[in-house]
C-alpha cells in the first residue's frame, strides 16, 4: 500500500489536462466558426418555414438549460476536484455515515432533475400544440411517394405528376401526403419542417409552410438502401401569383418537337427502353416506374437532387446513371453520339 | 488458519484444468470463461473501431471514392453491430462473469457448463459476422434492420440472412449468461452476505440480467419472422398481405432500447465499484442507486417508441413515451449526485481509473442532456437520424460503456493478471481518448443541426459539411491513438509490468480478498460477510480469523469435488451443497451444433434440418447422469451436521439450481410466447378484416379436444410428482408415459387440424401468424415430449429416488408450463376472431 501512495496525478498533471481541454475547446470553437461559407446549408437551425421556426424556439430554450445543467454539474465535479488536489494523500477509510448527505441525491439527484424536466416537457407540449394548431385551411395538398431512391411528387387536385421537384407558394399551409411504394424513406425539409416516416401500406401526412420564397432541400432521412446518400429533392417556395403560373404550366401535356433534331430525339426515346419506365403525358411514352419526364427540362436537379440540371449532367446521366449513383435502377442507355444529342435537344425542350 | 497445505492442493487439483489443447477446450472456470469474453470483447472493439476508421476516411472529403456504397453500408452495419452484440454486451458480461463469484464470495457460477456453451455460442457468432465481411456478404442494412428494406425483395443476397441468424446466437448467448448471474446472484452468495450487502456492480449486473430475459426474446421472434419471410414467402412486413413494417420496429425496439440500458447499466456499476475506492469510503446513497438501477430497468421497457417518433403513431400514445424518456434523467440524476457527493465527503486519491470515471461522468452528463433533448417529440421530428443522433448516442454509450470500462480494466487488472498497468501511459491514453473523443463526436451535434442524415456513404460539395467532416476524421485518429496507447499499456504490462499485491488499491470488497492472481478455486476458505465492504470492515470473519471451524468445514464441503455453498435468496443462509460439473467438451461441441443448426437457414435448410436432431442428441448427453452421480453415498453423503447436496436438496424444498434454471428456461419460453401472441394482435389491429380476405374464422371444435387432451395431461404430471415424492419410481415413469401419450395425442390432433386448411402461411399475413403459434407451440410441446420421454427413462431404471428427484421435478416444471402457455394461446387463436372479427359483420 505504502508503495502505491505517491500521487500521480498531482497539480501539473491536472492542469496540463485542463489547458488540453481548453485548447481542445477552442479548436473546435474556431472550427465551427471557419466553416467554409456554404452555398445552402439545409440547417434546421435556419428557420424558413413555420414548423422549423417553431421548433427552433424550443430548441434554444433546451440549449439554454442544457448547458447550464451541464456547467453546473461539471462547475461542481472541478470544484470538488481542485479543492482536493493540494490535499496531502491519505489511504485511510473514513466509514462515516450520515443520512444528511443523501440531500445531495434529493436535491441535485431527484429534485433539481424533476424540475428541469418539467420545464422541458412544457416547451415541448407547447410546440406540439402549436405545431398542432389549424387555424387557417390548407391551400393545397400535393402527395409524395419515395421511390428507390427519388421523389415522385403528385398534384392530386391538378391531375400531374412530377419528380423530386415539390413547388409550393410561399406563406401557404401545405398538406404533404406522403407513402412509400418500395422500402421506408423519410421525408425532411429541414429549413422548413421536421420529419415525417414514407411507410409502405400507409399515408401519413404533414403540413409544410415556407414562411420566404427559395429552394429548400430536402433530405431522405430513413436509411433505405445503396444510394440512400442520393436522395435529394427540391422545395421551391413561390410566390403565390409565379406558382400558380407554374402550375397552369406543369399541367399542360409536353410541347411538341420544335425542330428536326428535337424530332429526332422524340423518336430515340419513343423507340427506345426509356419509354418502359419514364412518362412523357402527350406522347406515347407513359411508363410509371421512374420519374414523369413531361417538363424535366424545368427543374432544378438531376438524380435527385444530385446534380445541377444542365445539358453536360443530363448526358452524362443518361448514358452512365450507375457512374454517378452506383446501384440506381436507372440502367444506362446504348446511344450513338448523334442519337445521344438529338435525345438531349428534346429533352431539354420539355420546359 | 484451519486451511491445511493439503487441502489447499486438493482443492487446486479439484478446481483446476489439465494444461493440454483439450483441456482449454474444455475449461468451465468462470475466470477462464470471464476472460476470455473480454479478450475476445475487445478484438471485436478493435476490429469494430476500425471499421469506423475507414468509415470516418470516405466521409473526410465529399465525394470520396475511398469506399463504394455496398462496402460502407456493410461496414456502417457491422461497426454497429459489433460494437453492441460482439463488444458491449458480451464483455460486459464477461466481466461480470470474471467478477461474480469473486465479489460474491463463492468458488465458481452456478451453471460452469452453460457458461462456456455460451461464450463459445457468442465466438462463432462473432466469427461468422466478420468472416462474412470479407465475403462482401456482410449484413448491410443498418443494425436496426428495417423492414421492409431487409425482405428478399430489396436485399436479396445472404447478407441479411447473416445478420438474423448471427444475432439471434448471440442473443442465446446473452440469455444464457443473464440466467447464469441472476441463478448465482440468487443462491450463491457468501454466507452472510444478506440483500443490502451486495455489492452495487451486482445489483446492475443482476439487473442488466433481468432486462436480458425480457428483451432478448422479442428479437429473436422479429428475426424468426424475417428469416420465415425471406425464406417461406410469409408476410409479417408486407403491408400488400396485410403485414405491417412497424412491427418490426415495435419489436427491434423493444428489444432495442432496454439494449442500450444493458450495455450502460453494467458500466455504472464498475463506476460504483471504483469510486468508493479512490474516495476512501463507502458510497453514498446504496439504496437509491440500488433502486435507480432497477428503475432505470422498468423505464427501458416504455421509451421504445421514441425512436419512432417520426412514424406517425397516434399522438397521444407518443407522449407517453415522450414523458417516461424524460423521466430517465432521474435515474440517472441520483447517479451522478452519489458520485458527486461521494467525492465531497472522501479523500480523493487521483489514480488513473478515477480518471475515467471523471471522464465518465463528462461525457455521460451531456449525452444524456441531449437525451432529455431528444425526448421531446417536436424536438425529436428535426435532429431524428440526423448526425445530432450520432453525437447523442456515442456519448451514451461510450461515456455510460467504454470510459467506466477502460477504468474497469485499470482496476481490476493487478487482480487479473498479477501486475500493475503503467500510470505515465495510462493518463496519456486518458487524455488522448477522452479530446479525441470529445473532438470527434461533439462537432456531430452541429452536424445534424447542418443537415446531414446519418447512413450516407457520401455527401454532395457545397452543403457546408466539407469543415467539420474533415476535423472530424482527423480528430478520430486521435482517439484511436489514445485507445491504442491503452492496449500497448496492457501488452507492456503484461510483459514486464511490476508485480501487484493482493489488494494494490487497498479496496473493500470481496474480490481483493484473493490473490492477485486469483487461484482457481477463488478463495482457499469461503468467508462469511458481515457487511457491504467486508475488507474495510473490522468484524468481518476472514479466513486468517482464528476460527475453530472454517465455513467449508462446518458446512462439510469435499475439497475434493468441485462443491460450493448454496445460499437463500434474501439473507444468504447456507442451505445447500452444490456440486458443480467438471471440465468438458460438451460446450463446445453443443455451440458447435447450434451454429451449424443456424448457419443452415443461410445456405440450406437441410444442414439444419440435419443440425435440429444433433442438438437434441448434444443436450440429451450433455444431461446424462454420470456415473457417480447413481451412487447414493455421493448424492447424499458428507460428514454429519454437512449441508444436503442439491441433488437431495430440492426434496427438502429447497429451491435447487435445477430448478432456479428450469423456471429462467420457462420465463424465456413464456416471453417469446408473448412475444408472438402480441404480434398477433398488432397485426389484426391494423387490418380491417380479420381473418384476412377469404379465410373464415378458425374452427373451434377439433382445436378444443385436442386441446383438452393436452390440458388432461396436467393429472398424469399431478400424479408423477406426488408419486416421486413417495418414492414410487414405476408410478413417477408410467404417469410421465402417461403424459407422454396426451402431448403425443395433441400433436395428432394439431396435424389433423392444420393439413385440413385450406390457407397456409404464405396466404397472408393472418395466415402467417396463425400457422406460426401453432408450429411454435407444437415445437414447445416436442421438446416437453423429449423431455418426459428421457424422465421416465430414468425413473424405470430407478434413477430417481424419494431424495433425489430434482430431474423428475424439472420436467414436471415443463411440462406443466407447456399446458399452461397453450391457454392463451388457444384463446387468441380460436376465440378472438369471433369476440373481435371482422367489422364488417
Amino acid at each position: 500500500m505504502r508503495r502505491a501512495q505517491r500521487n500521480l496525478w498531482g497539480r501539473t498533471g491536472g492542469h496540463v489536462g485542463l489547458l488540453a481541454i481548453l485548447a481542445a475547446t477552442a479548436v473546435l470553437v474556431a472550427s465551427c466558426s471557419d466553416s467554409p461559407a456554404s452555398r445552402n446549408p439545409p440547417s434546421s437551425l435556419d428557420f424558413q418555414g413555420e414548423g422549423s421556426s417553431i421548433i427552433g424556439q424550443e430548441w434554444w430554450v433546451q440549449f439554454a438549460l442544457g448547458s447550464t445543467v451541464f456547467l453546473v454539474v461539471l462547475g461542481l465535479l472541478g470544484f470538488i476536484v481542485f479543492r482536493q488536489l493540494r490535499r496531502p494523500v491519505d489511504l485511510s477509510v473514513d466509514m462515516q455515515e450520515d443520512p444528511r448527505w443523501l440531500n445531495w441525491i434529493w436535491i441535485g439527484g431527484i429534485a433539481v432533475p424533476l424540475v428541469i424536466i418539467s420545464v422541458v416537457f412544457a416547451f415541448s407540449v407547447r410546440s406540439m400544440v402549436a405545431l398542432g394548431e389549424s387555424d387557417e385551411p390548407e391551400v393545397l395538398t400535393v402527395q409524395v411517394v419515395g421511390h428507390r431512391w427519388w421523389w415522385e411528387v403528385i398534384y392530386p387536385e391538378q391531375d400531374f405528376r412530377t419528380a423530386n421537384e415539390i413547388r409550393v407558394p410561399v406563406g401557404e399551409r401545405v398538406r404533404v401526403e406522403v407513402t412509400s411504394e418500395d422500402v421506408i424513406h423519410s421525408f425532411w425539409v429541414p429549413q422548413v419542417h421536421g420529419k415525417i416516416d414514407m411507410i409502405p401500406g400507409q399515408t401519413l401526412s404533414t403540413v409544410l409552410e415556407a414562411n420566404a420564397p427559395g429552394s429548400y432541400r430536402g433530405i431522405c432521412a430513413e436509411f433505405c438502401g445503396l444510394q440512400h446518400a442520393r436522395m435529394h429533392f427540391m422545395l421551391v417556395a413561390m410566390p403565390p401569383d409565379r406558382f400558380d403560373q407554374w402550375l397552369e404550366r406543369e399541367r399542360q401535356q409536353a410541347s411538341e418537337p420544335q425542330d428536326d433534331l428535337a424530332q429526332r430525339g422524340q423518336d430515340v426515346f419513343l423507340n427506345s427502353t426509356c419509354v418502359y419506365c419514364h412518362q412523357i403525358r402527350g406522347t406515347a411514352a407513359s411508363g410509371g416506374v421512374g420519374p414523369d419526364l413531361t417538363h424535366v427540362a424545368s427543374r432544378l436537379t438531376l438524380a435527385a437532387g444530385t446534380l445541377e440540371n444542365n445539358p453536360g449532367n443530363m448526358a452524362g446521366w443518361i448514358v452512365d446513371p450507375q457512374r454517378i449513383k452506383p446501384g440506381a435502377l436507372m440502367p444506362p442507355a446504348e446511344l450513338t453520339g448523334e442519337d445521344l444529342q438529338a435525345l438531349l435537344a428534346y429533352l431539354r425542350s420539355l420546359e | 488458519m484451519s486451511t491445511s497445505n493439503d487441502a489447499i492442493s486438493t482443492l487446486e487439483r479439484t478446481w483446476g484444468r489439465p494444461r493440454t489443447i483439450l483441456g482449454w477446450l474444455s475449461a468451465v472456470n468462470h475466470k477462464a470463461i470471464g476472460l476470455r469474453y473480454i479478450v475476445t470483447g475487445l478484438v471485436f472493439f478493435m476490429l469494430a473501431g476500425i471499421a469506423a476508421l475507414l468509415m470516418r476516411i470516405q466521409l473526410a472529403f465529399p465525394e470520396n471514392t475511398f469506399l463504394n456504397a455496398q462496402a460502407y453500408n456493410q461496414l456502417f452495419t457491422m461497426h454497429g453491430v459489433a460494437m453492441m452484440f460482439l463488444f458491449a454486451v458480451p464483455i460486459m458480461e464477461g466481466v461480470a462473469i470474471y467478477l461474480l463469484p469473486l465479489k460474491l464470495g463463492t468458488r465458481d457460477m452456478v451453471f460452469p457448463r452453460l457458461n462456456a456453451f455460451g461464450y463459445w455460442v457468442y465466438l462463432f457468432s462473432g466469427i461468422t459476422l466478420f468472416t462474412s465481411l470479407f465475403f462482401g456478404t456482410a449484413p448491410d442494412g443498418g443494425w436496426f434492420n428495417y423492414a421492409p428494406l431487409s425482405e428478399s425483395r430489396y436485399s436479396p443476397g445472404l447478407n441479411i440472412d447473416i445478420w438474423a441468424t448471427a444475432v439471434s446466437m448471440l442473443e442465446v448467448a446473452a440469455l444464457v449468461a443473464a440466467v447464469e448471474i441472476i441463478a448465482t446472484t440468487f443462491i450463491a452468495r457468501a454466507p452472510g452476505m444478506t440483500i443490502n450487502r451486495i455489492p452495487l456492480f451486482v445489483w446492475a449486473i443482476v439487473i442488466v440480467a433481468f432486462m436480458i430475459v425480457f428483451a432478448m426474446p422479442p428479437l429473436i421472434v422479429a428475426s424468426l419472422f424475417l428469416e420465415m419471410d425471406r425464406k417461406i414467402a410469409t408476410h409479417f412486413f408486407n403491408a400488400a398481405q396485410g403485414g405491417d413494417p412497424i412491427l418490426w420496429q415495435h419489436l427491434f425496439w423493444f428489444f432495442g432500447h432496454p439494449e442500450v440500458y444493458i450495455m450502460f447499466l453494467p458500466g455504472l456499476g464498475i463506476v460504483s465499484a471504483i469510486i468508493p475506492t479512490f474516495s476512501r469510503r463507502p458510497i453514498i446513497g446504496y439504496i437509491p442507486l440500488a433502486l435507480s438501477f432497477v428503475i432505470i430497468g422498468f423505464l427501458s421497457f416504455g421509451v421504445w417508441v421514441h425512436h419512432m417518433f417520426a412514424t406517425g403513431r397516434a399522438p397521444l400514445g407518443m407522449s407517453l413515451f415522450s414523458v417516461a424518456s424524460f423521466v430517465i434523467a432521474i435515474p440517472s440524476g441520483i447517479q451522478i449526485f452519489a458520485a458527486l457527493a461521494t467525492f465531497w465527503y472522501g479523500r480523493l486519491w487521483f489514480r488513473v481509473p478515477l480518471l475515467f470515471v471523471f471522464g465518465f461522468i463528462f461525457i455521460f452528463v451531456m449525452g444524456g442532456i441531449t437525451g432529455v433533448m431528444i425526448a421531446s417529440i417536436p424536438f425529436d421530428l428535426q435532429v431524428h437520424d440526423t448526425y445530432f443522433i450520432v453525437a447523442h448516442f456515442h456519448y451514451v454509450i461510450i461515456g455510460g460503456v467504454l470510459f467506466p470500462l477502460l477504468g474497469g480494466i485499470y482496476y481490476w487488472f493487478p487482480k487479473v493478471t498479477g501486475r500493475m498497468l503503467g500510470d505515465v501511459i495510462g493518463q496519456a491514453s486518458f487524455w488522448l481518448t477522452f479530446i479525441g473523443f470529445n473532438l470527434t463526436f461533439f462537432p456531430m451535434h452541429i452536424l445534424g443541426f447542418m443537415g446531414m442524415p446519418r447512413r450516407v456513404y457520401t455527401y454532395l460539395p457545397g452543403l457546408g459539411w466539407e469543415g467539420l467532416n474533415l476535423f472530424q476524421t482527423v480528430a478520430a485518429f486521435v482517439l484511436a491513438i489514445g485507445l491504442l496507447l491503452y492496449f500497448l499499456n496492457l501488452v507492456r504490462s503484461l510483459i514486464g509490468g511490476s508485480r501487484a499485491s493482493d489488494n494494490p488499491w487497498g479496496s473493500g470488497e470481496l474480490e481483493w480478498l484473493t490473490s492477485s492472481p486469483p487461484a482457481n478455486y477463488n478463495f482457499a476458505v469461503v468467508p462469511t460477510v458481515r457487511d457491504l465492504y467486508p475488507l474495510w470492515y473490522e468484524q468481518t470473519v476472514l479466513p486468517e480469523d482464528d476460527q475453530a471451524m472454517s465455513p467449508d468445514e462446518r458446512f462439510g464441503l469435499d475439497p475434493g469435488r468441485r462443491e460450493t455453498i448454496g445460499t437463500s435468496v434474501l439473507d444468504a443462509v447456507p442451505q445447500q451443497r452444490m456440486i458443480q460439473p467438471s471440465i468438458s467438451l460438451i460446450p463446445i461441441v453443443a455451440a458447435a451444433v447450434l451454429w451449424l443448426t443456424f448457419v443452415g437457414l443461410v445456405f440450406d435448410v437441410i444442414i439444419t434440418l440435419i443440425g435440429i436432431p444433433l442438438l437434441a442428441i448434444v443436450f440429451l448427453i450433455w444431461n446424462i447422469p454420470s456415473s457417480r452421480g447413481w451412487d447414493p453415498e455421493y448424492v447424499s453423503g458428507g460428514p454429519p451436521g454437512s449441508l444436503p447436496t442439491n441433488m437431495v436438496a430440492g426434496s427438502m424444498g429447497i429451491r435447487t439450481p435445477a430448478w432456479w434454471g428450469m423456471a429462467f428456461l420457462i420465463l424465456i419460453v413464456m416471453v417469446v410466447f408473448a412475444s408472438l401472441a402480441t404480434s398477433y394482435f398488432y397485426l389484426r389491429s391494423h387490418v380491417i378484416d380479420w381473418p384476412i380476405g377469404a379465410i373464415d374464422p378458425p374452427d373451434v371444435v377439433i382445436p378444443l379436444v385436442g386441446s383438452l387432451v393436452l390440458w388432461v395431461g396436467a393429472v398424469p404430471v399431478w400424479f408423477a410428482v406426488r408419486s416421486a415424492r413417495k418414492g414410487n419410481t414405476a408410478g413417477l415413469g408410467l404417469a410421465f408415459l402417461a403424459a407422454l401419450l396426451l402431448s403425443a395425442g395433441h400433436i395428432g390432433f394439431k396435424v389433423f387440424e392444420l393439413a385440413g386448411l385450406d390457407f397456409n402461411w404464405a396466404t397472408n399475413a393472418y395466415g402467417s401468424i396463425f400457422w406460426l403459434i401453432n408450429v411454435a407451440h407444437f415445437a414447445n410441446v416436442l421438446v416437453a415430449i423429449a423431455m418426459l420421454l428421457v424422465a421416465a427413462y430414468y425413473a424405470f431404471r430407478g434413477y430417481f429416488t424419494r431424495e433425489r428427484l430434482d430431474g423428475a421435478n424439472a420436467v414436471a416444471m415443463y411440462a406443466y408450463a407447456t399446458l399452461i402457455i397453450w391457454i392463451p394461446l388457444f384463446l387468441t387463436l380460436y376465440l378472438t376472431p369471433y369476440v373481435w372479427g371482422s367489422s364488417q359483420t
